[in-house]
């Protein structure tokens, strides 16, 4: 007997996640939002001691990273197995990168000593401490999820390859697509509210 | 079959050009935030992140051509409107402390 195979419902069910993450990360964003409000100067003189340029490397590298993840897709629409291993792959890689740039900027901080409850940022006025503590906790949880994001391309390099995914059905390589997107879209904000604060 | 028919199938050239756009776009973001327009800075920040991300859900997610199902199209503006309350009704609050 065929297993049940719904499309449309999986679909469905993969934007209702979404929906969830938007909120997890939503919840964060409040939380700036008010912090900010409050200690608008501080946050303005800590952010400048992030790296800038890393900040919008990392920003091109994700952004690069969808139009892969999408031609990954539409590779496989057409049949293409190869090249959509070959976009799955360079998706994965550019995810890595991100991941490489994040690890020499928390590298950078912790060796001067800024880290969550370190006692250099402890002696640091409340808003400095705050905008830290932000910092940490929302590129920490996005970080996690592009691991989480490579650990599925990672699977679906696998399945492209061994034709578990095919033309007739890709809708796990669509799914993850859908998740790899939110990803950038998160990054999209957090990069000039950490980065940009003029 | 699972997959319903071909109803859109974005051309490549479409996905590269939003890439193109959105590269351009964060460009922006970077050369606004080094002129010193105080508290309007976020503002538009702000509204070119959403305009950024609202290319990606469109083109990149399939949004634009998700048709018939209006859920699709409703679920995301539904989750703006939510967290816009979120933040809005909190700095009813938060502003007048």
């Amino acid at each position: 007997m065929e297993p049940h195979k719904d499309y449309t419902g999986s679909k469905i069910g993969m934007w209702l996640f979404l929906l969830s993450e938007i909120l997890l990360f939503g919840g964060l964003f409040l939380l700036y939002s008010t912090y900010r409000f409050k200690f608008s100067s501080d946050f303005h003189h800590a952010a400048g001691e992030l790296d800038r340029i890393v900040g919008t490397l990392n920003t091109l590298i994700l952004l690069t990273s969808s139009l892969t993840m999408a031609l990954s897709i539409s590779s496989m629409r057409k049949g293409d197995r190869r090249l959509s291993a070959i976009f799955t792959g360079a998706t994965f890689f550019l995810g890595f990168i991100f991941l490489l740039n994040k690890y020499f900027e928390w590298a950078g901080k912790l060796h001067h000593g800024i880290y969550p409850n370190s006692p250099l940022l402890l002696e640091r006025s409340k808003g400095e401490v705050l905008f830290y503590g932000l910092y940490y906790a929302m590129t920490g949880l996005h970080g996690l999820h592009v691991l989480v994001g490579l650990g599925l391309l990672f699977f679906l390099f696998i399945f492209v390859m061994r034709k578990r995914i095919t033309e007739t059905n890709f809708v796990f390589l669509e799914n993850s697509g859908l998740y790899w997107h939110l990803v950038d879209i998160i990054w999209i904000f957090l990069f000039p509210l950490f980065y940009l604060i003029t | 079959m699972n997959y319903e028919g071909k109803p859109h199938a974005v051309k490549d050239k479409t996905y590269v050009l939003v890439w193109v756009g959105l590269i351009l776009l964060t460009g922006v973001t970077v050369s606004v935030a080094g002129m010193n327009l105080g508290r309007l800075g976020i503002i538009v920040a702000l509204v070119i992140a959403a305009f950024k991300s609202g290319l990606v859900l469109s083109y990149f997610m399939h949004l634009k051509y998700e048709k018939g199902l209006l859920i699709f199209k409703l679920m995301i503006p539904g989750i703006i409107v939510i967290l816009i309350l979120f933040i809005g009704l909190t700095f009813f609050d938060v502003a007048f402390r």
